[in-house]
């Protein structure tokens, strides 16, 4: 005879429930981007041109991208990029949503605003951008020559040529606005206004409630961010400079996709890939310590 | 309100900054729509100019005729309408699901979430696209539509943990003693308190699905099976040079995002809203 606490505990809608409720999403993710991310991790172990069968050849295609000294140069920019774009973005969007958190005179169409670039088709946002940094026609070198100041190549200059993919990529915030602007209406009000009776002014309420409060996202936010900008470069780059100057601008997302998809040669293409993986798990475990403990809800 | 003077210069001192955020922010959208106003062939423009000399509408009635923007437009509406419901569905259950998992469990969960997270696309691009071959679903509507089933995007799934994770654990355990199951306590006790988010995921959801120009390209063939992206993106590859076109076919790309996201953000994301939202707790 079955144990009867072991009947209702199958039977107990509470027990199961939450398995049901995330077996979609469980069985969606493995198969379509766990499996394949998989497959790209053996991948990187073979030869494979795409059409003959993948031959195991260990880690020769690691080796092969460690001593292709462009591989090399596409790190190194992807990471200096990365260093100036992430946090820009999260500074920016985390002031702008502080700043139009309430609705007050202008702060829907500033909402709005915050959010179109983040919109705009990368192909045409890049064309944009290509013609405000042109060095002698766009707006941006005008503006600094009518002050007297001095006119940079910009992307014709390997010295400045990554200062407006930066730019660019600050400037596409949106979602990250949209997310904390939500996240704060999240935050039960009376709690702020209890602090804020309390006599806290505006500063010391931020430091101690609201960004406790909004570090759990400000963490998915800063991990989103580095993923999305370790290949947001690929459409940007192939408009504005095709990795030119000098390389300057190559990025890890062009690394790839001319070497996988341009040359077939998915080995070295699917060890860049394992690489660009690699950077973004490495970040976001540094983004993970710096956030421990500092949060309400427990972000672990 | 205060009525001090330090009060009203403060006042007047926000709303030229939220001018200013608009102006700077509202600036790439206005070069856009300015640009697919020129006449074809004219050289690029020395400094601002904002209203073309002369006015053309050459650009717009070009898009309209060559790309097959009609049938583009029904699809991706279509597939919108069915993804962001669906991954809403998919990624807040998830999301409630995982709160409600004991700590091991959930450290498990929201670990795996972020490891998804950390998957690169290019990782998914050919391998994916094997997948999908051996499945025989390659130039089906179904690969459009099949990125829902896991939410899109891990990062939905997370945002709606934290969402349900500020829900009072008492509401759902008094659902619960009044005979709730869990599906009818998600949905008529927390969904409902996790608005703003429903409302963040939904606008993202739509941007990511109505914009992925990526995923037709990779896994459909048939021009039947064109969506609004791939459309506008294959009048760059016409004439590259032919920016008013372009820049034309953004916009329209563009402007229902727009759309969207003013109309969600006056409806729910303002306070009186959230407070009446929150009132419903007592």
């Amino acid at each position: 005879m079955p144990d009867p606490g072991r009947v209702a505990a199958l039977r107990d809608p509470w027990r199961r429930g939450p398995w049901l409720m995330l077996a979609p999403w469980l069985v969606g993710s493995l198969l379509l981007v766990g499996l394949p991310a998989l497959l790209t991790l053996l991948l990187s172990l073979t030869a494979y041109d795409g059409i003959s069968a993948p031959v195991f050849t260990g880690f020769d295609a690691y080796r092969i991208v460690a001593r292709d000294p462009l591989a090399g140069r596409a790190l190194e920019n992807t990471l200096l990029f990365l260093v100036a774009a992430v946090p820009l973005r999260i500074i920016g969007a985390l002031g702008l949503a502080l700043l139009l958190e309430r609705p007050r005179r202008g702060t829907g169409t500033a909402r709005v605003a915050a959010w179109i670039p983040a919109v705009i088709p990368d192909v045409a946002a890049a064309l944009v951008w290509l013609w405000i940094f042109n060095p002698l026609l766009g707006p941006v070198n005008l503006l600094l020559g009518a002050l007297g100041l001095p006119t940079p190549g910009w992307l014709a200059d390997p010295e400045t040529a990554r200062i407006p993919f930066v730019v660019m990529a600050a400037a596409g915030l949106g979602e990250g606005f949209v997310v904390l602007l939500a996240a704060l209406k999240g935050i039960p009000p009376e709690i702020r206004s209890a602090a804020a009776l309390d006599g806290a002014g505006r500063v010391a309420t931020f430091r101690a409630i609201t960004l406790p409060f909004l570090v759990p996202w400000l963490v998915v936010l800063s991990i989103r961010d580095t993923v999305v900008a370790l290949q947001w470069t690929l459409i940007p780059a192939l408009v504005m400079t095709g990795g030119d100057p000098y390389y300057s601008t190559l990025f890890l997302p062009q690394a790839i996709r001319e070497e996988a998809f341009d040359r077939f040669r998915y080995g070295p293409g699917s060890a860049l890939i394992v690489l660009l993986a690699l950077v973004a798990a490495a970040v976001s475990v540094g983004i993970l310590l710096l956030a421990r403990g500092r949060g309400v809800t427990d972000a672990d | 309100m205060r009525t001090s003077p330090g009060g009203r210069v403060a006042a007047a001192g926000g709303v030229a900054l939220r001018l200013l955020v608009a102006g700077l922010f509202l600036l790439p959208l206005l070069w856009v729509a300015s640009a697919s106003l020129r006449a074809p062939g004219l050289p690029p423009p020395r400094g601002v100019e904002w209203i073309p000399d002369p006015v053309s509408l050459d650009a717009w009635s070009r898009l309209l005729t060559l790309a097959p923007v009609g049938r583009a437009l029904v699809l991706s509406v279509v597939v919108a309408a069915i993804v962001v419901p669906v991954t809403i569905l998919v990624s807040s259950l998830a999301g409630f699901a995982i709160g409600r998992m004991g700590a091991p469990a959930r450290r498990t969960l929201l670990g795996l979430a972020v490891v998804l997270l950390l998957v690169p696309a290019p990782a998914l691009w050919l391998t994916r696209f094997l997948l999908y071959r051996t499945a025989g679903i390659i130039d089906t509507p179904l690969v459009l539509l099949l990125p829902a089933a896991f939410g899109l995007s891990p990062v939905f799934v997370l945002l709606y943990a934290w969402g349900f994770r500020r829900v009072p654990t008492e509401l759902i355990e008094q659902a619960r003693m009044d005979g709730a199951g869990p599906f009818r306590a998600w949905w008529s006790v927390a969904f409902p308190l996790v608005l703003p988010t429903t409302v963040a995921v939904g606008v993202l959801a739509f941007v990511a699905t109505w914009g992925d120009a990526v995923t037709p390209l990779l896994y459909l063939r048939s021009d039947e099976l064109t969506t609004l992206p791939l459309a506008i993106r294959t009048l760059q590859t016409l004439d590259r040079s032919d920016w008013p076109i372009l820049m034309a076919g953004a916009l329209l790309l563009a402007l229902p995002a727009i759309a969207l996201f003013g109309i969600a953000q006056r409806r729910f994301l303002a306070d009186d809203r959230i407070a009446e939202t929150f009132g419903r707790r007592g």
